[in-house]
């Protein structure tokens, strides 16, 4: 490596960065689709213990993924459904939808029904099976019933098919039979509150992922919209859709990072001319950090196969920590003057940026152990980017500064920073600096005493308020439960499967007899196991074993004699098999619910409705093997709780390990470098408890990030002041240039849409300003005189 | 399984499964004739005579009856006969008693079809046929004088006078015409004959006799019908 020269060095740099820069645009724009991740529920970590419900929750969250659901809402019937029939046409009309379904295709009952026929001797509802098996069924009492019901008999099933009713009992209580939406001229429709709703369904011509697709999706819908808006004065839209959660989220992290991204750029821009007052170190600087986020962006790319949005952001407020290396550079030449030689100044910070980089990195790879997507992400885009932009300072930045700098640093910044220096250097002396601590402690003591803390899933997906009102009313109005609990049944083959649901089932039942569920969605109500099937046809089979016995009684009570015979030659039918109701038209919404994840195994959702208290869900799943409440939300806070408890311990880890390598480098001053970080550790802590900010994992994690970037300010100021022993100020000036960056930068975070990045930020923000006031301490009074 | 006779209607994923439901029950068909009952005055159609048969089936607010009921299906050798008594009470609902050609009384409340044992408790038949609950719903509906959504699902033609008439309900839409062809009531200050035609070839033919104010209801009745004693 000494062997080659500095210039040689850095054409190798940039050639390398320039590899790294055209994988990354290929990476990002040449494949066609884009590698950022905007669904959100991809970032959440494995939460489930069994492979199965981590692919039921998957399946759940993208089951009507890709399709925009919309309800058009008028108190006027006449208005809603030609408003409804008009936005139909026009998505139709538009190439962004795939299919949009407004107006119902023609309707044919009997198709409907007639697959079920050969399997009407398997099929009963509980009601029938347990009257039949009953001693003393009177069948001929049962029929003379039957034909004299009130109003009508013979809808649905016919007479003749069906003469008990046992079959239309049955699909009565078929899912489809119970929507509150109900065709209506040809439109899906419910009435509430006097008011009528009508159902638009718009396929999507791809994921509601693909940039291109939402964009497409969402402005032909929001054309169709002002149309039928101003066509049919007073039409409400209702919207629900994983395209509008993906969009919003989209915007949102575009939004963080135009603001975070441009607002930190411009600040830091201004700041490095006001400092250093010329165009080059700014352009330096730039380049640099650029180098250490496209290196970042790309490796992430490279690893992962997409970036979370999340990272993005969190992307562009790395810019203000990765700035600080070439930041120290562009002092050290600066301070240096007229004496400045390009690879003196390298070996000049190069122990301080090491130090720096390897606690960042210490940081970093602590946050990637969490067994979190997310963070993994964020680790390791951090952890390349940082070491990529110190890199540059090494190997590249030499080259491009090889002559001195025309005027040294601001006069006005320097002076400013060693008032600073001199007032803490005071107060952190000698005895006054007990007092100053035994201050600070007494100042801090309430906000730790009014810490509280917070896991829940809202900190990283937090839909717009007005979306969730939407969709909680389109469920509402359409009969859909939330979605977020499910029951898991798995087994070793589908009959298990099967049976362990209808066991459920019973369950279940007693909870809507209680009145604590409306209701519920599951296979077995649609596909009895085969177990079920033969109890069905035992309950039958007494009343068809005397062929002539029965043949009488239904002649007797009144059916002509042909269709008796033509009943009883049905008999005994065949059983409902899987894969026969996988075949059916019928099944084909609801195929979802059953899984065969292969060598994951066999299982089915169930859904319940009506009842979000999830200790009562939980408690009907107790006791039967293969039957687990899935409720991933609780599982995320658990989680999140877990490892916020995790990041304290793992905090105070880093805290030891740093120290541990301050001793070794500072012996007897390592207290006093290591006291700001700490002091401002604890100080973040005590505002966050005086604003009232209950404690999340994200204030974990920026908290060791403080400590990171807290340790190398410490580093910097310690390292770097003997070489400026001539310009008092200048060193800290520097550290302060490096903390106003983050600030900038992470501080804006705060703004973020998202609460874990506002978290993140704002952590950050008081532990760098805290950190960054506390750090000329690092070194006393004396310290500074004596070098 | 789920009660099918709580009114409400669970499992409906369908909704959100996206696909236009293609198939869906003739029960569910039926929602509609139960839905029937709205905006009056939407109808141009003898308007005039509408409202006040609807007024005057309105103005009672229980009442009793003797029924014939009689139907007719291609699947039956001979029509099927049953006898009984009806109590309708408006808001509440109505009791179906057969004394023919067996015993056996329904209370048909809003949604809802329950069978009455002798003492007055009603033991919600699960399972049971939704259609004749949904009927129910859909007289009960225009016996109260509130026909709103009947009008949305059916052409209502209104013939003759308030001394005796008839009203044609023929269903609007080609979805529910392929099931039911019709639904004719007639009557004069009372209700006196519903008839039911399906397009299967069924026809359900309800005669009514001796129609009066009910009175009081008896403490058995008022159990049946969940009314407070």
């Amino acid at each position: 490596m000494s062997r080659l020269t500095p210039s040689l060095r850095a054409a190798l740099f940039s050639v390398f960065a320039l590899l790294v820069t055209g994988l990354g645009a290929w990476l990002l724009f040449g494949r066609g689709t884009s590698p950022i991740q905007t669904d959100l529920l991809a970032m959440l970590p494995a939460t489930e213990r069994h492979p199965l419900a981590e692919a039921a929750v998957e399946r759940l969250a993208h089951a009507n993924g890709d399709r925009m659901v919309l309800l058009v809402e008028h108190a006027n019937d006449a208005t809603a459904k030609d408003a409804a029939r008009e936005l139909g046409k026009r998505l139709a009309a538009d190439p962004a939808f795939a299919a949009v379904t407004a107006e119902l295709p023609p309707f044919d009952l009997d198709q409907l029904i007639a697959p079920y026929l050969t399997h009407r001797f398997h099929l009963l509802t509980d009601a029938d099976r347990a009257t039949l098996t009953q001693t003393g069924y009177d069948a001929e009492q049962a029929l003379k019933r039957r034909l004299n019901e009130p109003f009508l008999a013979g809808i649905g099933v016919k007479l003749q098919d069906d003469p008990f009713g046992w079959l239309q009992h049955w699909l009565d209580q078929q899912p489809w039979s119970r929507s509150p939406l109900l065709p209506e001229d040809d439109l899906l429709t419910a009435h509430r509150d006097d008011r009528t709703y009508v159902m638009v369904i718009a396929t999507l011509r791809g994921s509601s992922y693909d940039d291109q697709v939402q964009r497409a999706a969402l402005a032909a819908l929001a054309r169709a919209e002002q149309t039928v808006k101003h066509d049919h004065p007073g039409i409400q839209l209702l919207r629900a859709g994983a395209v509008f959660h993906a969009a919003e989220a989209r915007a949102g992290a575009e939004r963080d990072v135009h603001v975070v991204g441009l607002a930190s750029t411009l600040g830091i821009a201004v700041l490095l001319l006001w400092t250093f007052r010329s165009p080059r170190p700014l352009l330096v600087a730039f380049l640099s950090t650029a180098i250490g986020v496209i290196c970042a962006l790309t490796a992430t790319v490279l690893l992962f196969g997409q970036a979370y949005l999340l990272t993005l952001v969190f992307g562009a407020a790395l810019l203000g920590e990765a700035v600080d290396y070439s930041i120290q550079y562009l002092c050290a030449r600066a301070n240096a003057g007229p004496r400045w030689q390009a690879m003196q100044g390298v070996r000049q910070v190069r122990p301080a940026l090491l130090l720096a980089l390897a606690t960042s990195l210490l940081g970093y790879a602590l946050l990637g152990l969490m067994p979190f997507p997310a963070l993994r992400q964020m680790a390791c885009f951090a952890m390349v980017g940082m070491l990529a932009a110190c890199l540059s300072v090494f190997w590249l930045l030499p080259a491009l500064l090889t002559a001195p700098a025309t005027k040294p640093l601001s006069p006005m910044v320097v002076r400013g920073a060693l008032a600073l220096q001199t007032l803490a250097g005071r107060i952190g002396s000698g005895r006054r600096s007990l007092l100053a601590i035994a201050l600070l402690l007494l100042v801090a003591a309430p906000g730790w005493w009014r810490l509280g803390h917070d896991d829940d899933i809202h900190l990283l997906i937090s839909p717009p308020a007005e979306l969730s009102r939407q969709e909680a009313r389109i469920r509402d109005i359409a009969g859909i439960g939330n979605g977020s609990q499910f029951y898991l049944v798995h087994g070793d083959d589908a009959e298990q499967v099967l049976q362990r649901e209808e066991a459920l089932e019973t369950h279940l039942q007693s909870l809507v007899q209680n009145g604590q569920l409306e209701s519920w969605t599951g296979v077995a109500g649609m596909l009895p196991s085969a177990q079920r099937q033969q109890e069905n046809h035992a309950a039958l089979a007494p009343l068809f074993a005397s062929r002539a016995q029965l043949e009488a009684q239904l002649q007797q009570a009144g059916l002509r004699a042909d269709v008796a015979t033509a009943y009883l030659d049905a008999w005994p039918g065949q059983p409902l098999t899987l894969a026969a109701w996988l075949a059916l038209p019928v099944s084909t919404p609801f195929r979802y619910l059953w899984m065969d994840q292969g060598k994951d195994g066999i299982g089915s959702i169930v859904l319940p409705q009506g009842q979000d208290d999830v200790a009562v869900l939980r408690a009907a799943a107790e006791g039967l093997p293969g039957v687990e409440l899935v409720d991933k939300p609780a599982s995320i806070s658990t989680l999140f709780g877990r490892y916020r408890e995790y990041a304290s311990v793992w905090l105070l880890a880093a805290f030891v390990l740093v120290a541990l390598v301050f001793v070794w480098r500072y012996g007897r001053a390592a207290p006093r470098v290591m006291a700001p970080p700490l002091l401002g550790i604890g100080l973040t802590l005590a505002a966050l408890g005086y604003l009232g900010q209950p404690l999340t994992l994200f204030h974990w994690m920026a908290l060791m990030l403080v400590l990171g970037v807290g340790a190398n300010y410490a580093v910097f100021l310690h390292e770097g002041e003997p070489h400026a022993a001539h310009l008092p100020g200048a060193t800290y000036a520097g550290v302060l240039l490096s903390a106003v960056t983050a600030l900038l930068s992470f501080g804006l975070l705060a703004l973020s849409s998202m609460p874990a990045l506002q978290h993140f930020g704002i952590t950050l923000l008081l532990g760098i300003g805290f950190t960054a006031l506390l750090v000329p301490a690092a070194r006393s009074a004396r310290e500074y005189v004596s070098v | 399984m789920r009660d099918m006779n709580e009114g409400r209607h669970p499992c409906r994923r369908k909704s959100k499964s996206g696909h236009p439901w293609p198939h869906f029950s003739m029960t569910a068909l039926l929602c509609w004739i139960a839905l029937c009952c709205t905006t009056l005055g939407a109808q141009a159609q003898d308007s005039g005579l509408l409202q006040q048969i609807l007024d005057e089936l309105g103005g009672h607010t229980s009442v009793r009856a003797a029924f014939t009921q009689s139907r007719e299906n291609p699947a039956l050798a001979q029509p099927q006969v049953s006898r009984g008594q009806l109590l309708f009470v408006v808001g509440r609902g109505m009791l179906w008693q057969v004394d023919e050609p067996f015993r056996e009384t329904l209370a048909l409340t809003g949604g809802r079809t329950a069978r009455v044992d002798e003492q007055g408790h009603a033991q919600p038949v699960r399972g049971g046929d939704r259609g004749v609950a949904q009927v129910s719903q859909m007289l009960q509906s225009m016996l109260s004088g509130k026909p709103e959504d009947a009008l949305r699902q059916f052409d209502v033609q209104a013939e003759g006078s308030t001394a005796r008439w008839t009203l044609h309900f023929t269903p609007r839409q080609e979805r529910m015409a392929r099931v039911l062809r019709r639904i004719d009531l007639d009557g004069d200050r009372f209700l006196q004959g519903i008839r039911v035609e399906l397009q299967g070839g069924e026809s359900t033919q309800i005669r009514f006799a001796d129609t009066r104010d009910a009175g009081e209801l008896s403490p058995l009745e008022k159990r049946a019908l969940g009314m407070p004693p």
